[in-house]
C-alpha cells in the first residue's frame, strides 16, 4: 500500500493510497502512530482513495482513534466513500471520528 | 520493594507454635497417613501372630490323634491275649509315646474307669492287672473324638483325644490323650519380623513423604490462612504476610501484599491533599474529564515538581504520563522564561494568571523509524497560576498547542507582505507611466504606446495577482467551487500554446509541446484547470534560465489525463520540494528571491487539482531541472466538485 504523507502547516495529512484491509493494516497504524507522535496529535487521515476497508483496517482505526483520545484528541478524518462509511456506522464506529468534508476544513479545525 | 519486602518479612518472622502457621493441612494429612500405616501395621503383625498359634494349635490336636490311634492298635494286641509281659509291655509303651509325643498324659482304662496303663504310674489301678488278667471285663467304654472348636480366635490351652474301641473276646478299652497347646500370642517373634520391617520401611517412606508434602504445602496453607484472614476483616499486610522460608510461593506471595499496600498508600496520599511532591490520582468521572481535555492540565508542587497530569499534557510535552509524574517541569520544559514564570508563582510572588510561549524543539531520538519523518517543533503557550488563591504551595498549568495558530498567523502576516509588495509594484508602475503618460504623451506617440502597453501589461499582472489571492481566500473560506462541464482540451492548449509562445522567446527558451493527435473527454472545471496548467507552464519558463528548453507533454493513462511539464531550471532542494505547494512559501535559493512571485501558483495549482480528485507531483534535481506531473481522471470523483 502506498501511503502518502503530506504537512498543511502544523498538521499531518495522511493518505493511504488503497484498500485498508489485513496485509497493509499493520503499515498504516506504524505510519499513523508515528506521524501522530511527531505532530503532537494533529493528523488527519485523507480517506478519499481508501476503497473499502476490513475488519483489521477498521480495529487499526479504532486503536489510531483511541490514541489520539490520549491527548483528548479524535481522530479527524475526511474523503470517507459510501462504502467505508456505511462499514463504520454499522459498526457503529462512526463516533470514534471527527468527520471533516475536505482537507482545509479538517486542517483549519487544529486552529 | 525489596525495603518493603524486608519489612514485611521482619514483621511476620514465624512465631514460635505447636503447629507452625500452614502446617495444620499437611500435619492432618500425615497423620491420617501415619495412622493408616500404623493400623495396617498392627494388623499384619496379629495375623501373623495369630496365624501362627492356630497353626501349633492344629498340629497338637493331630499328634494327639495319631498317638491315640498308636495306642489303640498296640492295646488291642497286648489284651487280645493279657500275660503279665505284654501288659507290662504296654505300659512302657503308653510311658515312651507320652514322653516322645510330649502329651501332658496318656491312659488307657477298662470301661470301670481301671485304668491299666497310664504315662503317669500313679495313676495304674493297683488291681488292674488282675482284671486285665482274669481274661474279660465288662462295661462299655464311653468316648470317642473330644474336639475342641479351634478357631483364629477361639485357641483352647489344650486337647484331649478319647478313642474307644472293642477288644476281641474281652471287652472295650478307652485310649486317652491329652496335650498341652501354648496360649501365648508371642511364643515366637521369627513370623513378624518381615512384617515389622516392612512397617518400618514404610514408616521411613511416610517420613520422607511427609516431610517434602510439608514443605511443598506449608506456603499454600499459610496462603490460604491469611486469605480467610483477610475476607474475615483483617487488612494488615503483616498479619497476612508469612516467612519467605516457605518457598518462591510464599516470596511470591510476599510480593504481592508488598505492592497492595504500597498502592494502598499511594491511593491514600493521593487521596489526601499529600504532602509537598505527593502525587495527585484523578479518578473516576474528575479523572476522565481531565484525560478528555484536549489542552495539557499539569498541577505542580512548590518546587516545580509534576503531581498530576492529564493525557494531554504527556501528549504536548512529549512524554510518558507515568514518567512524568514526580519529574521537575524543568527539566521537561527546559525553556528559561516558562521557568521563571512558574517559579514565581510557586513562590507566591506572582499571584496572577500568567502566559507563556515556548518553542518546544524535537529531541533528534524522536525521528521517525519507519518513515524517516522528523518530528516537529511545536509552539506550546503554558498558561499557570496558583492552584488555590489563599496558598502557594500548587501550581495549575494550562498548556496550549498553538503551532498551527502561530503559523497560520505567519502565513497571514506572509501573505499581507507579499501581497503589499505584489501590489505595490504594477500599481508604482501604473502610476510612473501614467505620470509620462500625462507629461509628454501627447507630444511622443511612441512613448504613449510604450506608456499604454506597459500599463495594460501591469493591469492584467495585478489582475491575476488579485485572482489568485481571491482564490486563495476562496479556499480557506471554503467557498471556492468547481463548475464542472465537458472540458475541450484542444482548445485548451492552443490558449496555453499562445499564451507562452512568446514569453519563451523572450527568454529564448525552446517550448516544446508534445502533446496527442486525440484528446479525451474530459470532465471538470475549464477555468480552474486552466488556472492550474497555466501556473505550472509559467513557473517553468519564470526559473528555467535563458536558453533553458521546456516540455509539456500530455496524454491520457488509465483513465486519467497527464500533464508533465519539464524544464532545465534552477531545480529545487528535496526538503523543499514539500514546502513549494505551501501557500506563500518561497524557495530560499538566493536565485528564486530575484524573480518575482507570489508563492501562491502551486498552491492554487495543487488544490485545484486535488478538487478534482487528482494530483500533483514533482521530481526536481538541484541545477538539472525538474517535472511537474499533473494527474486528473477524466471525470471528477463524486463529491470532489462541491468540496473545496
Amino acid at each position: 500500500m502506498d501511503i502518502q504523507e503530506q504537512r498543511q502547516g502544523a498538521v499531518t495529512v495522511i493518505k493511504p493510497c488503497g484498500p485498508l484491509a489485513l496485509g497493509d493494516a499493520d503499515q498504516f497504524k506504524a505510519t499513523l502512530l508515528d506521524a501522530m507522535s511527531r505532530s503532537l496529535g494533529r493528523l488527519v487521515i485523507d480517506a478519499t482513495s481508501m476503497a473499502y476497508v476490513d475488519s483489521r483496517g477498521l480495529e487499526v482505526l479504532v486503536e489510531a482513534s483511541d490514541e489520539a483520545s490520549q491527548g483528548g484528541h479524535a481522530l479527524r478524518v475526511f474523503g470517507l466513500n459510501e462504502t467505508v462509511r456505511e462499514v463504520l456506522e454499522l459498526t457503529d464506529l462512526s463516533g470514534k471520528f471527527e468527520h471533516f468534508e475536505d482537507v482545509t476544513q479538517a486542517v483549519r479545525s487544529y486552529l | 520493594m525489596s525495603e518493603k519486602n524486608s519489612t514485611l518479612n521482619q514483621r511476620s518472622a514465624p512465631r514460635r507454635a505447636f503447629v507452625a502457621r500452614g502446617d495444620s493441612a499437611s500435619i492432618l494429612a500425615s497423620s491420617l497417613f501415619g495412622a493408616l500405616l500404623a493400623v495396617v501395621v498392627a494388623a499384619s503383625v496379629v495375623w501373623s501372630l495369630g496365624t501362627r498359634r492356630l497353626d501349633r494349635a492344629l498340629a497338637a490336636r493331630d499328634g494327639a490323634q495319631r498317638t491315640v490311634a498308636l495306642l489303640t492298635e498296640s492295646a488291642l494286641e497286648s489284651l487280645a491275649d493279657p500275660t503279665p509281659a505284654s501288659l507290662s509291655s504296654l505300659r512302657s509303651l503308653v510311658v515312651r509315646v507320652a514322653a516322645d509325643s510330649g502329651l501332658e498324659s496318656c491312659s488307657i482304662a477298662l470301661p470301670d474307669g481301671t485304668t491299666i496303663a497310664s504315662s503317669l504310674p500313679s495313676q495304674i489301678s493297683h488291681d488292674s492287672e488282675e482284671k486285665v488278667l482274669a481274661g474279660s471285663w465288662q462295661g462299655s467304654a464311653s468316648g470317642g473324638a473330644n474336639e475342641a472348636t479351634i478357631g483364629f480366635f477361639s485357641v483352647p490351652t489344650s486337647v484331649s483325644i478319647s478313642s474307644g474301641t472293642m477288644v476281641p473276646g474281652r471287652g472295650e478299652i478307652r485310649v486317652h490323650a491329652q496335650r498341652l497347646i501354648s496360649s501365648s500370642w508371642i511364643s515366637s517373634a521369627t513370623p513378624v519380623y518381615g512384617t515389622l520391617g516392612g512397617g518400618l520401611v514404610a514408616a521411613a517412606g511416610w517420613a520422607v513423604v511427609s516431610w517434602y508434602y510439608r514443605r511443598r504445602t506449608r506456603a499454600l496453607g499459610a496462603i490460604q490462612q491469611a486469605l480467610r484472614a483477610m475476607d474475615r476483616g483483617c487488612d494488615s499486610a503483616s498479619e497476612a504476610s508469612i516467612s519467605d522460608s516457605f518457598g518462591a510461593e510464599a516470596i511470591a506471595w510476599n510480593r504481592l501484599l508488598a505492592e497492595h499496600e504500597e498502592l494502598k498508600e499511594s491511593m491514600l496520599l493521593s487521596q489526601s491533599d499529600g504532602p509537598a511532591g505527593g502525587k495527585i490520582a484523578a479518578t473516576g468521572d474528575l479523572g476522565s474529564a481531565c484525560d478528555a481535555l484536549w489542552l495539557g492540565l499539569v498541577i505542580l508542587d512548590s518546587k516545580l515538581s509534576i503531581k498530576y497530569c492529564n493525557g494531554a499534557a504527556a501528549v504536548l510535552l512529549r512524554a510518558k504520563r507515568e514518567e512524568i509524574v514526580g519529574q521537575s517541569m524543568d527539566e521537561i520544559v527546559r525553556d528559561e522564561a516558562v521557568s521563571r514564570t512558574l517559579e514565581s508563582i510557586a513562590s507566591g510572588k506572582n499571584r496572577q494568571r500568567t502566559s507563556v510561549e515556548s518553542r518546544q524543539e524535537a529531541f533528534a531520538n524522536e525521528s521517525s523509524g519507519r518513515s524517516g519523518g522528523v518530528a516537529s517543533a511545536a509552539i506550546l503557550r503554558f498558561t499557570a497560576r496558583p492552584l488555590r488563591r489563599d496558598e502557594s504551595d500548587s501550581v495549575m498549568v494550562i498548556i496550549e498547542d498553538i503551532t498551527q495558530q502561530r503559523i497560520a498567523d505567519e502565513s497571514r502576516n506572509a501573505f499581507v507582505a507579499q501581497a503589499s509588495h505584489e501590489l505595490r509594484t504594477p500599481l508604482t508602475s501604473i502610476r510612473l507611466y501614467i505620470e509620462t503618460l500625462l507629461e509628454s504623451g501627447e507630444s511622443d506617440p511612441a512613448l504613449r504606446s510604450k506608456c499604454i502597453n506597459v500599463i495594460g501589461s501591469e493591469a492584467r499582472r495585478l489582475e491575476r495577482i488579485v485572482g489568485d489571492m481571491l482564490s486563495v481566500a476562496e479556499i480557506e473560506a471554503g467557498a471556492l467551487k468547481l463548475r464542472v462541464g465537458d472540458v475541450r482540451l484542444d482548445a485548451l492548449f492552443e490558449e496555453i500554446q499562445n499564451d507562452y509562445k512568446i514569453a519563451a522567446e523572450d527568454k529564448e527558451i525552446s517550448l516544446t509541446f508534445d502533446l496527442p493527435p486525440k484528446y479525451p473527454v474530459l470532465q471538470g472545471d475549464r477555468d480552474k484547470l486552466s488556472l492550474a496548467i497555466h501556473n505550472v507552464i509559467g513557473n517553468a519558463i519564470k526559473y528555467t534560465p535563458v536558453g533553458g528548453k521546456v516540455t509539456v507533454t500530455a496524454n491520457e493513462t488509465d483513465g486519467r489525463f497527464q500533464v508533465a511539464v519539464s524544464d532545465t531550471g534552477l531545480g529545487i532542494k528535496p526538503e523543499e520540494q514539500e514546502l513549494i505547494f505551501e501557500k506563500f512559501y518561497r524557495s530560499k535559493d538566493k536565485r528564486v528571491g530575484t524573480i518575482s512571485g507570489s508563492g501562491l501558483g502551486l498552491a492554487l495549482a495543487r488544490d485545484v487539482i486535488r478538487l478534482h480528485g487528482g494530483d500533483i507531483s514533482v521530481k526536481s534535481e538541484i541545477d538539472r531541472g525538474s517535472t511537474f506531473t499533473i494527474a486528473v481522471p477524466l471525470a471528477v470523483v463524486q463529491g470532489q466538485s462541491m468540496a473545496a
